[in-house]
Formats: structure tokens, C-alpha cells, sequence
């Protein structure tokens, strides 16, 4: 009996010491949540959902994908540069629209380039421009001729002010000398639903959103924004073969911590989600979308993202000075 | 195959004993989701996601849609006991509920609210069984256009939860959209309104300053007025009396219809119907003076549009592709995860398990009465404590609920200032609703009349354009112009004057 009790006590003790040594060691001991700066539906939110529910098998605890969005991504981005860095809030950074909003004055951003330190990425996803499958335009000329016929008459979209999408159009309406009147929306799920109500005429989205739409004939696609064919739609014609080789656009989402996330936080992170991403149904089910995965970390991904960081400097100055 | 054969084939599939389990396990998570404020049900489900991993994907799917309607029903349960709605759509039968509540009717209004809640969730489903394709496409002619004019019908609203003042009525309104207005500009993102505080950029919570408004001031007041005695020591029949039955009938087939419509319409949410519910029933009724002071209309068609928008609310996502609500989001997460893209093409890849999803809304209805009928007594019997010891309850169930939802001391701090505001502000006799509908409604006011004025190139003349926004704005004309000059009206601004 005593010594039982004895036994008892010793495994208690030997129990909460394993406890304690594992609690230091072993992030995470509780649910991740993961910031997508855009609505649900759009190509952000689903490749996030589909990398947490593989990535979280890895870590052991469930990744949580919340939505946060406005302002082109601001409000969420806001919102985690002021997380805790302690590993448990991860948030998607989408690039150049982060950049774009942190080098804009106007923004008044609170947080900065380092503000956020980059873990993995995931895609890079071509630019395109899409419309209504009845639409009158069947071509990209169709609709620069109609916008040189009607100036700032149609209607395009994108996925928020100086995002990828607007800087896409900015480009279009410089190359072609037209003007199209811009309506800014929250993400491409936004633009789905206005398009396919036939609220706006043409969207400036990317690849990975439509490409089951344009498979379904719902919507056409007019040309992807790449020196290359996209792997997805290849039958849709790019905007160099078409004439127009300075209208150049993609995003690149990855995964990134606020600033001062611990180092064996970061590896562990970085470990966990290669893993997800090599993942043979990942890889599936991101293809099957239309998402082209591109697996980047450590040193790379911090050198792609200083150095497009630096790129986006050229272009925000010169998306202000085009902005009506 | 006509549509009653998939139907029937869906219930086969989706009546197997682990799959009832399932929706079982799912209503009863779900109402505990619902019944705590901070955990609403678009974080409940999000949280609860991985215990649904190892499922097959109709499995998967029906336990998080029963979670889905058990955490609709949950926020009831707080807002009728305590007047501290549980999640966004129960704010509204906080009014009703919880005086029902003090006269020692709790049980009756817990009944009714979720025999409401099935009546609605199942016509609703029948509903969308039988239209869910072609509506779903005359949705979508619900653009930034239709949407503002939308939002302005509600706002209007306010008129009908005014007390007995319509200018303190819209004071109130013009309080909430304020609110709304603080965080981040939604579009070219500059902050506003946050005078240098930080935690301000993420805006202030609705629900901190719900529970504040409601459930902080109602403790405050309660300590005022030294009522430190239990509500009620008799809790009166559980059951509605025939009577009573009778009464909430209509109200019941109305909120139905006014859940089914809004669900439809993407990006709606769930409170604008609630509220319109309770709004049309104080209109119609033929003595308003009860509303506010227990009547049972006011329980029964909120609660009812509030489980009939849910199961609509699957329309636009099953049929579109569209994710109309949080919520809804989190369930299209689920899908994905499973390898189905929700779409119009959906129905055809995989009519099996679509069907097999729609029967399940109607076993989940059935299990959620058949779960809460009983439990209603129990949850009553929570008011014959003490009223000392169950006012430290709330207030800890308060404070910890608005700690929850961002693990912000911050949100609290917001609730206990709200609290005392609403303190206030029902002193002086203003009215509280109107405030909570502008700060909900606020928001997507804003974003949409913004796109609006961007498609229109900043012209207003794009409402005479467009045909469903006249229409609406013309009723919202109508609401306002038949409410002010009304006798009745007439009739209170002399009173004020006296």
C-alpha cells in the first residue's frame, strides 16, 4: 500500500518533469490560427485551407484559417504585425500587395517590411484577366477596343487598391493607352459574385481562382499576365504573345510570423509545412485548382522577398503617379 | 431522377447510425459553442474542424453543419436567461426573451424559440430542395447596387424599434454607425477614428459592445434597483399553451419566409434577418405596446428567420460556390479539405453526397428539437439561483467571454465601457437596438454604396438604374414616411413636447 502510494508519487513527479521538458521544447501545444488577408473562396483562403488541413497533421495541432480582410489586405496585416510572436498567430503574406501598401505614405501603415518574418512560400500565381462566359468580348482586342470607344466606361476589378490586380491594370491601361473605371473589391470571391451577376464587366485576377471556372464555361479567360503559357489553361493566349510584353503580373502568397517569432519556432514551422507542401496531396489538390505551387525558404524566400520589396518601391511611385 | 428520389437516396445515406451519431455529437457541441458569447459559431466550427479529419467527407460535413444550427440555437439560451446574447443573430430575442424570462416564462420562450427554430429550418430546407438552383441564380442580380439599397430597408428598420421616441431612435442609429466607422478605412486603408490607440485599428468588436449594452448595463440596473432576489421563484409551464401556440403561429410562418428570402442572398448574415423578423411582427401586431414587455411573437419569429436563413444560407454555397456568412466560410473550408468544390457543378459530380447533406439538415433539425425540448427545464431551473450568485456568473461568463474572442484585455475593457453607457443610455430611456443594428449594418453600408459609387463612376443617379435597389429604396422611403407622420407618431412628438 505505502509503497504503492510511493510508486505513485515518483511517476507523478517523473510525469510533470517530462511534462515541463516537453513544454519547453515541443511547439505547438495549442491550435494555430492562420491569417488569410482575403474573403473565403478566393485563391488565397483556398490554398491556405488546403496546406493547414495537411500541415496540421505534421504539427499536431490544428491550424485554424480565419479570414481578415479589407483594404486590400491592410486590415489583416494590421492585425497580425500586432500579434504576439510567439508561433501560435501565422498570417499569409501576398506580394507585391504587401509591399505595395507598405511603401504607399498614403496607407499609413503600422507595420513595415520586417515587420514580418517570412517563413514558406507556397505559390506563385500568374496574373489574368477574365470575364463573363456571355460576355460580348471574346478577345483581349475586344476589350481594348471598347475601352479605347468608351474611356473609363467599363468596369474592371480587382482584389483591392494597389494589389497585384490594380497594378495589373495600371499596366494594361498604360501599354494600350485606354482607361478603364477601377472598383476595388475585398478578393476574388467578390469579383466572382459581381461578375457572374454581371454587376462589372471585366476582373484582373489570378490563375489559381478561375481555373475551375473556366473549365465549367462559366466565365472566359482573356490572356494570363506571364512570359508563359499558364500549365492550367493552356489554351488561353498570354499578354506577350498578344502584344502587350510590358503587362507582366503574378502573385506570390507565403506564410510568415510577426517579427521576433523564436528560431526553434521558425524551424520547426519551416519543417512541418515543406513537408505539407511536398505532400503528394497537396500537390494534388493545389494542381486541381490551378495553383502552381513554388516551395520556397530560409534564405531564399527572405532574399525574394527583400529584393521584390525593392522592386515594389519602383512601381508604387509609379502606380501613384498614374492613380486618378 | 427527379428530385424526391435523390432526396430519398439521401436519407439512406445520410441516416446510417454513424452518421446520426454524428449529427448528434455535432447539435450538442454546438449549442455549447453557441451558449458561450465569445465563441461564436464561425470560430466554434473553425476550431472543431479537426475532429472531423479522420471522417468520410458526408460524415464530415454533417457534424459540422449540425454544429453549425446548434450554436444558431445556443446563443438563444444565454440571451433569453441572462439577456447576454451567445452569438451576433440572438441580440434581437435578448428584448422579448429575457423579459419573458423575468415574468417566469423562460421555459416557454426557450420552447417556442426552438420549436420556431425547427418549423423554420425545415420548411426552409424543403424550401431550397425544391428551388435551390434557379434562385440561387436570381441572387446573384444582388449586386453593390441592390446591396446598399438593401442595408437602407434595414437601417429604416430602426423606426420600428424605436420606444417612444423617434429622433432618441435615430441618435441611437447615428451612435452605431459611428462606431462602425472606427479601424481601417475598408478600402484605401488609411486608419480613422483611432485617435492613436492601437487597439482601436481592428475596430471595436460588435460583440463586446453587445454584451456590454445588453448584459453589463441589465447587472448594473439589476444592483440599482436592489433586485438581489431571484427572477423568478415559480417558472410557470414549460410548454406554450395552446394559446400562445396560436399567437406565434403566424409569426413563425413569417419569420420563416423572411429567413428563406435573405439566406439566398449572399452576404447578408444572420442578424439582418432576425431583426427584420422581429421588426415586421411589431408592425403587424395589433397590440405593439406588448412587444418589449414579454411578448412571445417577439421570441418566436426572430428565432424562427434565424434557423430558416441558416439552412438557406447553404444555398448560395451548394448551388454557387459562394460563401455567404463566416460561417459558412469555415463549412466551405470543409468541403475543399474533403476534395469537393461547392458549385453548380457540385450537384452533378457528386449528387450523392449534396442529397445526402440535405437530408441531414432535416435530421439535424429533429435531433436539435428533440435535444433542447427536454433541456429546456433544466437551462429555466438556472434562474431560481440566487440572483447574488448568478449576477458574479454573468459578469465572470461576460468578462471571459470578451477575453476569449481575441485574447484582448482590451475587449473587455470595451464591454465593461459599453456596459456602463447602456447604463446610461436606458436610464434616459433611449433605445439600445437601433445602435446595435447600425454598428452590424454599418460596415457592409459602407463597402457597398463605395463599389457602388466606383461601378457608377461617383454618380447616385445608378440607383434609378437599377430596378430590385428602387424598389427597396422606396420601401425604405415608405417605412420612414408612414412612421413619422403616422397619428401615432404625431401623437408622441406632442407628448415630447408636453
Amino acid at each position: 500500500m505505502i509503497l504503492g502510494r510511493a510508486l505513485v508519487r515518483c511517476l507523478a513527479v517523473l510525469a510533470l518533469l517530462i511534462a515541463t521538458a516537453a513544454g519547453a521544447a515541443e511547439y505547438p501545444t495549442k491550435p494555430i490560427q492562420l491569417l488569410v488577408m482575403f474573403p473565403a473562396g478566393g485563391s488565397t483562403d483556398i490554398g491556405a485551407r488546403i496546406v493547414a488541413s495537411i500541415a496540421e497533421k505534421e504539427l499536431g495541432q490544428p491550424i485554424v484559417v480565419v479570414n481578415k480582410s479589407g483594404a486590400g489586405g491592410q486590415v489583416g496585416w494590421t492585425e497580425m504585425s500586432r500579434a504576439k510572436p510567439d508561433g501560435y498567430t501565422l498570417g499569409f503574406i501576398n506580394l507585391p500587395g504587401l509591399n505595395t501598401i507598405i511603401l504607399d505614405p498614403e496607407r499609413k501603415a503600422v507595420f513595415k517590411a520586417d515587420s514580418f518574418a517570412p517563413i514558406i512560400n507556397q505559390v506563385v500565381d500568374a496574373g489574368i484577366i477574365w470575364l463573363k462566359a456571355d460576355s460580348p468580348y471574346k478577345t483581349l482586342g475586344d476589350l481594348i477596343e471598347a475601352a479605347r470607344q468608351k474611356p473609363g466606361q467599363i468596369t474592371a476589378c480587382t482584389t483591392g487598391i494597389l494589389s497585384d490586380d490594380h497594378l495589373a491594370i495600371l499596366m494594361m491601361e498604360e501599354a494600350a493607352k485606354v482607361q478603364f473605371r477601377i472598383v476595388h473589391f475585398d478578393g476574388g470571391a467578390q469579383q466572382m459574385t459581381a461578375i457572374l451577376g454581371n454587376h462589372v464587366e471585366v476582373a484582373f485576377d489570378n490563375v489559381g481562382g478561375i481555373v475551375k471556372r473556366v473549365q465549367s464555361g462559366e466565365v472566359r479567360a482573356l490572356a494570363v499576365m506571364d512570359p508563359a503559357r499558364s500549365k492550367f489553361l493552356p489554351d488561353v493566349p498570354t499578354t506577350p504573345e498578344l502584344g502587350y510584353p510590358t503587362v507582366l503580373s503574378n502573385s506570390t502568397r507565403g506564410i510568415a510570423a510577426p517579427k521576433g517569432v523564436p528560431a526553434n519556432v521558425v524551424k520547426r514551422l519551416e519543417a512541418a509545412f515543406t513537408k505539407a507542401m511536398e505532400n503528394a496531396d497537396h500537390v494534388k489538390k493545389m494542381e486541381d485548382t490551378g495553383l502552381a505551387i513554388k516551395v520556397m525558404t530560409g534564405d531564399e524566400y527572405r532574399k525574394y522577398y527583400q529584393d521584390l520589396h525593392a522592386k515594389a518601391a519602383k512601381y508604387t511611385e509609379w502606380a501613384r503617379s498614374q492613380q486618378r | 431522377m427527379d428530385t424526391l428520389a435523390l432526396l430519398a437516396n439521401g436519407f439512406v445515406a445520410a441516416a446510417t447510425p454513424t452518421n446520426l451519431t454524428f449529427a448528434l455529437i455535432g447539435c450538442v457541441l454546438g449549442t455549447l459553442i453557441g451558449v458561450l458569447p465569445g465563441l461564436g459559431p464561425a470560430a466554434g466550427t473553425a476550431i472543431l474542424i479537426p475532429l472531423t479529419f479522420n471522417l468520410d467527407p458526408t460524415g464530415a460535413i454533417i457534424m459540422l453543419c449540425a454544429i453549425y444550427y446548434g450554436a444558431m440555437y445556443g446563443g438563444t439560451i444565454t440571451s433569453v436567461l441572462i439577456n447576454v446574447p451567445g452569438e451576433a443573430a440572438s441580440v434581437i430575442t435578448c428584448i422579448d426573451g429575457y423579459e419573458m424570462a423575468k415574468q417566469g416564462r423562460a421555459g416557454t420562450a426557450l420552447a417556442v424559440a426552438a420549436i420556431g427554430s425547427f418549423i423554420g429550418g425545415c420548411i426552409s430546407t424543403i424550401a431550397l430542395t425544391a428551388v435551390a438552383l434557379p434562385l440561387a441564380q436570381l441572387a446573384l442580380k444582388f449586386g453593390p447596387v441592390e446591396f446598399f439599397a438593401l442595408m437602407v430597408v434595414g437601417l429604416s428598420l430602426v423606426i420600428g424599434l424605436a420606444g417612444k421616441s423617434l429622433a432618441a431612435a435615430l441618435l441611437m442609429t447615428v451612435f452605431g454607425l459611428l462606431i462602425a466607422m472606427v479601424g481601417i478605412d475598408p478600402v484605401r486603408g488609411a486608419p480613422r477614428f483611432t485617435f492613436g490607440v492601437e487597439d482601436l485599428l481592428d475596430g471595436v468588436g460588435f460583440i463586446p459592445v453587445a454584451m456590454g449594452l445588453f448584459g453589463i448595463s441589465e447587472l448594473m440596473l439589476a444592483a440599482d434597483s436592489r433586485l438581489l432576489k431571484p427572477i423568478s421563484t415559480r417558472i410557470s409551464s414549460l410548454i406554450p399553451s395552446r394559446r400562445e401556440m396560436r399567437d406565434c403561429a403566424g409569426s413563425i410562418g413569417r419569420g420563416t419566409v423572411i429567413g428563406f428570402v435573405l439566406g439566398l442572398i449572399p452576404g447578408v448574415g444572420a442578424v439582418i434577418p432576425t431583426f427584420l423578423a422581429y421588426v415586421l411582427e411589431k408592425k403587424i401586431s395589433k397590440t405593439p405596446e406588448r412587444f418589449g414587455k414579454g411578448a412571445i411573437e417577439g421570441v418566436a419569429a426572430p428565432e424562427t428567420a434565424n434557423n430558416a436563413y441558416a439552412n438557406a444560407a447553404m444555398v448560395p454555397l451548394l448551388a454557387l460556390g459562394i460563401p455567404s456568412s463566416p460561417t459558412i466560410a469555415v463549412l466551405m473550408g470543409a468541403f475543399i479539405i474533403n476534395g469537393l468544390t461547392p458549385g453548380p457543378f457540385l450537384f452533378q459530380e457528386r449528387p450523392d453526397l449534396v442529397w445526402a447533406i440535405i437530408a441531414s439538415f432535416f435530421i439535424g433539425n429533429v435531433i436539435l428539437l428533440a435535444l433542447n425540448l427536454p433541456l429546456v427545464g433544466l437551462w429555466a431551473k438556472l434562474l431560481r439561483m440566487p440572483y447574488h450568485y448568478l449576477c458574479t456568473g454573468v459578469l465572470l461568463f461576460c468578462i471571459l467571454g470578451a477575453y476569449s474572442l481575441k485574447q484582448s484585455v482590451f475587449d473587455v475593457w470595451v464591454m465593461l465601457g459599453f456596459g456602463v453607457v447602456g447604463y446610461l443610455l436606458r436610464k434616459l430611456d433611449f433605445p439600445l437596438a437601433p445602435a446595435i443594428l447600425a454598428l452590424i449594418l454599418g460596415p457592409i453600408m459602407e463597402r457597398s454604396l463605395r463599389t457602388t459609387l466606383e461601378i457608377s463612376g461617383g454618380s447616385f443617379a445608378i440607383f434609378l438604374d437599377r430596378p430590385i435597389a428602387m424598389v427597396l429604396l422606396a420601401i425604405a422611403a415608405a417605412v420612414i414616411v408612414t412612421v413619422a407622420f403616422s397619428p401615432k407618431a404625431i401623437e408622441a412628438v406632442s407628448e415630447d413636447a408636453q
